[in-house]
C-alpha cells in the first residue's frame, strides 16, 4: 500500500450509521416480536422504526452529503452501466446500485410499518389505526403485511449478499464504514467535499417525526 | 476501486457459497413451515392432495364443526396463523408453526391443546370473547385424532352425538289455504252451530279437532253424525262426557285420520271399540269409566295403539 | 247484552285501536310519506300494520276464545308445580358421592372466588347428601329416599340436572322462571299461553293458581301470575281448594242468581256506555270477566269439589277434602285439566332449606316439604297416565334455583340446623307429558354438585321448550309493548332443548 493519503475520510454521518443499525436491531425485534407474539414490542419497535424512516425520508433531502437521495439515486442508464461494470468511478456514499437498494429499503419498510398500523391478529391485537378501517379491509391490510415481509427478507438478503459480495471478493468493507463512518482514502475519489449536517437538525427532525408517530398513535386510541 | 487488492474469494466461488445458502435457507423455511411447503407443493401438483371421503366422521361431523366454530379465522382469506381449517388437506397441513393434527395423540396435537386451554388462556381457542367449544364438540375432536385423524373412518365409538337444533315448521299459507277451501263452508256452519267444539288442528294445516267434552250431555250421536261431512280431515276427537252411544261407530269409522280418540264416561261399549280397529293412524283410545272390556282393547293394542281405562281398571 | 252486539264491540274496538297513538307510530317507517301515498293517490286507507308476530286478535267479548297453534303441537295444557323457596337438588335428584366422601371439608377457594353467595360468608363445609340414595326404575334414574312414590313413576319422568338461572334471591328467581324476566311486570307463562291459544272451558279461567303451604308466601307475589304488559283477562285465578274456591265469586247470602244476573246487566250497561265514550279495550275485558265469573260460580264450584272423587282416588292422592294442601291442589288439577284449563300453576312453599329455623333445615323441613308432595305428586303422575291425559299434558316440577353443595355459615357462624344457601349455577328440574323423552336424565353437574358440565339449560330455554311443545316459535308469540315486541324468552337467544324432545 504505498498511498500518501493515509488519513481514512469520514463519509458517513452519525445520525446516518445509527439508523442504519438501528434499523438493523428493531427488524430483528420485530420479525421475532411477531413470530412469538409479543405483539406490544411488536408495536413498539414498528412504530420507533416508523418514526426512523420517516426521519431518514426527512434527512434524505436535508441530511449530510453521502446520506441525500440526490447524492445516491442516479438515472437507470447509469446504474445499468454500473451493474454491468462499465462504471467505474468512485463513490464517497452509496454506489448507483446500492442507492436505489437503500430507496426501495426505504420504501418497503414504510410500507411495511404503515400496514402494521392497520393490522390485527385477529384475537387480542389491533394495530393502532386498524379500527379506522372495517374488519375486513383490515384483515386484508394483515395479509398485505405478511406479504411485504417476505419481499424484505428477500431484500433483506440481496443486501446482505451484495455486501458479502464487496467484502469477500472485491475487499471492500462497507461494514466498518457503515460503523466506523470511515472508509479507506483509496475508495473514495479524490478532491472530495462532503458536507455534514448539524447534529441537532438531525435531533429535531427526528422529534418532529417522532411527535408526527405519537400523534398518529393517538389518533388510534380510542 | 480497482487497485485495493483482490479478495479471499472469486466472484464464481461467492455466488456460488451464496446458492448454497439460499438453498439452505429456503430448505430450513420449509423445514419450518412445512404447511407452507405442502401446500405449495400440492398448489403445483406435485404432492397428492388427501381428500376425505364423502360419510366418513371427518365431513359428517369434523367438518361442520371447524365450519361453524373455527372457520370465521381459519379459512382461505383470513388464515390466522398461516392455519385453514376449510379442507382436509388444509387442517392437515397445518399452520405457521408446522402440522396441529397429529394422527392419534391428541395431547400432542397444537389443535387439541389450543381448543382445551380454559377460555382465560391468552392461547385458547376459540380466543377469550367467543363462545368456547361445547365439552361434548372437544371430545369429539378428541377421539377423531385419538382414532387416527382419518378421512376415511366413518363411525367413532363412544363419540357424543352430534347436537340436534330444532327446526320450526315453515308455514306456506297459500298451500294451506288451499288444502282448506273444499271444506271451509261446511267447517264455518258446524263451528257456528257447535263454537268451540271444532278448530284447525294448527295455524298451518287444514286438518281438524273435535273436543265436545265441554258440551257434555248437550252432544249426542246425531251431533256427532253432523260432523261426517268433515269426518276425514278429523285427526284428534275428544268427545269425554258426551251421551253418545254405539251408534256414533259409522261416524268414528269415517274418521280415517283420526290418531287420538278420547271417549271416556260414555255409553260405548265394546262394539264401537272393535270397529276402530281399521282406522290406521290411531295411536291412543281412552275408554276411562266405560262399559269397555279388555278384551276388546286387545286387538287395537296388538296394532300399536296405547289404550287407557277399560275392563281391568 | 242489549243493543250492543259482538259484531259492533268488535269494530268499535279495532276504531279504538286505530286511533291508538301506538298504532300510529306502528303505521311503521312509511310514516307521513305514507299518509301522503295515501291521499295522493287516493288509495283506501289501511291503517293496520302488518302483525310482526302472528295474528291474536279476537273478538273482545271473548277474549279466551280458542285459537290453533302455530304448528302442530304436543301438548294442550301445562301443569306446573312449583316448590317455592328451591328444594335441595342435592338431597333429592343429583346424586354426589365425590360430595359425600368430602363432607365436612372446607369449601375449596376456587368454589368461593369471585362468587356471591346470599348468606354464605367466609369459607363453609362442604354438605354431603344427607339422605341416602339408589337407583329407581328401567332408567335407572338416582333419586333419593325421601321420595319413595315419585320413584314408581320415575321412569315417565324427564330430569333435567342442568337447570341454571342468574338470580340468586327467591323474588327475582321466581319472576324469571314464571315470567322470563327478574323485572316486575312482565306477563306470566299462563297469561302467554292463554293469549296464544285462550281456553277450552269458557266457563272457568284458562289460568288457575292454586297455593299451598301459604303460611311461607310467595316472595315475589302476584305478579307471578300477572299478566303484565298482556291484556288482564290473562291473569291467572288463584282458587282455594278449601272453602270457597275463588274469593268473592258465590253471591253474598241473600242475593238469588237472577238478581245477581240483574245488577250485572246493570253493571254492564255502564261499562259498554263509559267504552262508548272512551273506548278503553280494558273495559271489554271487565264485561267480559263479569260475565266469566256469573258463569263460573256454577262451574269452578264443581271443579274444583274434590268430594265427588271415588274414596280410592282420594286417598292415592292422600287427598282431604276441606283442607287447603298440596295433596287436593294435585286432585284439583287433575279436575281442572279434564275440564280444558289451559294453565294450571301450583305452589307449594317452604322449601328454602338454609337451615335457620328448624322447619328450614334440610334434616328437618325438607323432609317435611317431601312428606307433604311426593304422594301428591306421584299420584297426579300416574293419575294423568292412567286416564290418558299425560299424552298431551306437560307437568313441570322444579324450583327457582339450586342449593349449594356446602353447609350454609351464615353470619359466619355454623347452623343450629342443617342448611344450603341459594345457588343458581345449577338445579334439577323434572317434565312428563307429551312430546318429550321419559325415563331420561339430562345434563350433569361436576363431582361436587356445583356447576354445570354438560347441556347447561337456561331458564329461556325451558320456556321455549315449552312453547315448542305448545306448537309455537318463541319467536312468533309476542306482543307490542314499549316499541319492543315482547316474548316470554325476552331478548337473548333461546334454545330449545332439542335432547329432550320426543
Amino acid at each position: 500500500m504505498s498511498d500518501p493519503r493515509k488519513e481514512h475520510v469520514l463519509v458517513w454521518d452519525i445520525p446516518t450509521r445509527i439508523f442504519h443499525w438501528t434499523i438493523v436491531v428493531l427488524v430483528a425485534v420485530s420479525w421475532f416480536s411477531a413470530d412469538n407474539g409479543y405483539l406490544r414490542m411488536h408495536l413498539w419497535s414498528g412504530l420507533t422504526l416508523l418514526a426512523l424512516l420517516l426521519f431518514r425520508v426527512l434527512w434524505g433531502l436535508l441530511g449530510s452529503t453521502t446520506s441525500r437521495f440526490t447524492d445516491f439515486l442516479h438515472p437507470p442508464r447509469k446504474v445499468m452501466a454500473y451493474l454491468r461494470g462499465h462504471e467505474k468511478s468512485l463513490y464517497a456514499g452509496h454506489n448507483p446500485a446500492g442507492g436505489w437498494m437503500v430507496a426501495v429499503m426505504i420504501g418497503v419498510l414504510l410500507a411495511q410499518a404503515v400496514t402494521g398500523l392497520f393490522s390485527n391478529d385477529g384475537l387480542h391485537f389491533t394495530g393502532p389505526l386498524a379500527l379506522w378501517v372495517s374488519d375486513d379491509v383490515s384483515t386484508r391490510i394483515t395479509g398485505l403485511h405478511g406479504t411485504i415481509f417476505n419481499i424484505i427478507v428477500v431484500f433483506i438478503w440481496l443486501h446482505v449478499v451484495a455486501v458479502g459480495f464487496y467484502l469477500l471478493v472485491k475487499n471492500h468493507n462497507l461494514v466498518g464504514a457503515m460503523v466506523t463512518g470511515k472508509k479507506h482514502p483509496h475508495l473514495v475519489p479524490a478532491g472530495l467535499n462532503l458536507s455534514f449536517t448539524r447534529l441537532y437538525i438531525a435531533l429535531l427532525l427526528l422529534a418532529l417525526t417522532a411527535g408526527i408517530v405519537a400523534w398518529v398513535f393517538f389518533q388510534g386510541v380510542p | 476501486m480497482s487497485d485495493f487488492g483482490p479478495g479471499r474469494l472469486s466472484a464464481a466461488a461467492y455466488f456460488g457459497c451464496v446458492a448454497l445458502l439460499t438453498a439452505l435457507g429456503l430448505g430450513v423455511a420449509a423445514w419450518a413451515h412445512p404447511a407452507f411447503l405442502h401446500s405449495s407443493l400440492q398448489t403445483m401438483g406435485l404432492e397428492a392432495v388427501p381428500h376425505a371421503a364423502p360419510g366418513s366422521f371427518y365431513v359428517t361431523r369434523i367438518a361442520p364443526l371447524f365450519d361453524a366454530r373455527c372457520l370465521g379465522c381459519h379459512d382461505d382469506t383470513r388464515a390466522k396463523g398461516q392455519l385453514r381449517l376449510d379442507s382436509f388437506a388444509a387442517a392437515m397441513r397445518g399452520g405457521r408453526d408446522g402440522p396441529v393434527i397429529e394422527p392419534g395423540n391428541p395431547k400432542g396435537s397444537e389443535l387439541f391443546r389450543r381448543i382445551s386451554l380454559p377460555s382465560s388462556d391468552d392461547r385458547a381457542m376459540p380466543p377469550s370473547g367467543k363462545t368456547p367449544l361445547t365439552a361434548d364438540e372437544v371430545t369429539v375432536i378428541k377421539l377423531w385424532i385419538a382414532s387416527g385423524a382419518s378421512g376415511e373412518l366413518r363411525t367413532i365409538k363412544g363419540a357424543p352425538r352430534p347436537v340436534v337444533e330444532v327446526k320450526i315448521p315453515e308455514s306456506d299459507l297459500a298451500a294451506v289455504q288451499k288444502q282448506r277451501a273444499p271444506l271451509a263452508a261446511a267447517l264455518k256452519q258446524l263451528q257456528a252451530r257447535y263454537p268451540g267444539v271444532i278448530i284447525y288442528e294448527s295455524r298451518n294445516s287444514a286438518d281438524l279437532e273435535v273436543d265436545a267434552s265441554l258440551r257434555g250431555a248437550a252432544f249426542g250421536d246425531g251431533d256427532l253424525a253432523a260432523l261426517l261431512p268433515l269426518a276425514a280431515r278429523i285427526v284428534r276427537a275428544d268427545l269425554s262426557g258426551t251421551t253418545i252411544t254405539d251408534a256414533a261407530a259409522p261416524t268414528l269409522v269415517a274418521m280415517t285420520s283420526l290418531t287420538r280418540l278420547r271417549l271416556a264416561h260414555t255409553k260405548i261399549t265394546d262394539k264401537t271399540l272393535v270397529a276402530l280397529v281399521g282406522l290406521k293412524s290411531l295411536k291412543s283410545v281412552s275408554v276411562v269409566e266405560t262399559k269397555v272390556s279388555d278384551d276388546a282393547l286387545a286387538p287395537l293394542r296388538q296394532h300399536g295403539v296405547a289404550t287407557y281405562g277399560g275392563g281391568n281398571e | 247484552m242489549s243493543d250492543f252486539t259482538s259484531d259492533e264491540l268488535l269494530a268499535e274496538y279495532l276504531k279504538v285501536q286505530a286511533q291508538t297513538r301506538r298504532q300510529f307510530v306502528g303505521w311503521g317507517a312509511g310514516g307521513l310519506g305514507a299518509l301522503f301515498m295515501n291521499s295522493a293517490m287516493a288509495a283506501p286507507a289501511a291503517p293496520h300494520a302488518v302483525p310482526a308476530s302472528l295474528n291474536f286478535a279476537r273478538d273482545p267479548a271473548t277474549p279466551l276464545s280458542v285459537l290453533p297453534p302455530q304448528f302442530g303441537a304436543k301438548v294442550k295444557r301445562v301443569i306446573y308445580l312449583h316448590m317455592g323457596g328451591s328444594p335441595s337438588q342435592l338431597d333429592l335428584f343429583d346424586y354426589k358421592p365425590v360430595l359425600k366422601r368430602f363432607h365436612g371439608h372446607d369449601c375449596p377457594q376456587s368454589f368461593l372466588q369471585g362468587k356471591r353467595f346470599a348468606f354464605i360468608q367466609g369459607v363453609p363445609k362442604l354438605l354431603g347428601p344427607m339422605f341416602p340414595f339408589h337407583q329407581a326404575g328401567k332408567s335407572g334414574a338416582w333419586i333419593s329416599d325421601r321420595l319413595p312414590h315419585l320413584e314408581k313413576q320415575v321412569d315417565d319422568l324427564c330430569i333435567i340436572k342442568s337447570m341454571k338461572t342468574d338470580q340468586f334471591n327467591h323474588a327475582p328467581a321466581q319472576l324469571l322462571v314464571h315470567t322470563g324476566d327478574p323485572r316486575l311486570g312482565h306477563a306470566s307463562l299462563g297469561s302467554w299461553i292463554t293469549y296464544g291459544l285462550g281456553s277450552e272451558n269458557q266457563n272457568l279461567p284458562g289460568f288457575i293458581v292454586l297455593i299451598s303451604n301459604g303460611g311461607t308466601t310467595a316472595n315475589a307475589g302476584k305478579p307471578l301470575w300477572g299478566s303484565g304488559f298482556l291484556p288482564s283477562v290473562y291473569q291467572g285465578v288463584p282458587c282455594r281448594s278449601a272453602g270457597e274456591p275463588v274469593l268473592y265469586l258465590q253471591n253474598p247470602q241473600g242475593v238469588t242468581r237472577p238478581e245477581r244476573r240483574q245488577v250485572l246487566d246493570a253493571v254492564d250497561e255502564i261499562n259498554r256506555e263509559n267504552f262508548k265514550e272512551f273506548g278503553n279495550p280494558e273495559t271489554v275485558t271487565r264485561i267480559a270477566q263479569y260475565e266469566m265469573a256469573f258463569r263460573m260460580q256454577l262451574e269452578a264450584s264443581d271443579a274444583m269439589d274434590i268430594k265427588k272423587e271415588p274414596a280410592k282416588v282420594l286417598e292415592s292422592y292422600g287427598a282431604e277434602p276441606g283442607k287447603t294442601s298440596y295433596a287436593n291442589n294435585c286432585l284439583v288439577a287433575r279436575r281442572l285439566a279434564e275440564r280444558g284449563v289451559r294453565f294450571i300453576q301450583l305452589y307449594h312453599w317452604g322449601w328454602d332449606s338454609h337451615g335457620t329455623p328448624v322447619d328450614e333445615g334440610v334434616n328437618v323441613g325438607l323432609v317435611k316439604r317431601c312428606k307433604e308432595t311426593d304422594q301428591p305428586t306421584a299420584a297426579l303422575l300416574a293419575d294423568l297416565k292412567q286416564r290418558g291425559l299425560l299424552e298431551d299434558t306437560l307437568v313441570i316440577w322444579g324450583g327457582e334455583f339450586g342449593r349449594t353443595p356446602m353447609w350454609e355459615n351464615r353470619g359466619g357462624q355454623e347452623m343450629e340446623f342443617i342448611g344450603r344457601d341459594h345457588h343458581p349455577s345449577c338445579f334439577t328440574l323434572f317434565m312428563a307429558g307429551g312430546g318429550i323423552k321419559h325415563g331420561i336424565s339430562h345434563g350433569e353437574t361436576d363431582e361436587m354438585g356445583y356447576s354445570i358440565v354438560r347441556d347447561p339449560v337456561e331458564v329461556r330455554d325451558l320456556h321455549a321448550t315449552m312453547l315448542y311443545l305448545l306448537g309455537f316459535d318463541y319467536h312468533k308469540l309476542s306482543y307490542p309493548y314499549q316499541g319492543l315486541d315482547q316474548k316470554l324468552t325476552g331478548v337473548k337467544p333461546a334454545r330449545i332443548v332439542s335432547e329432550i324432545l320426543a
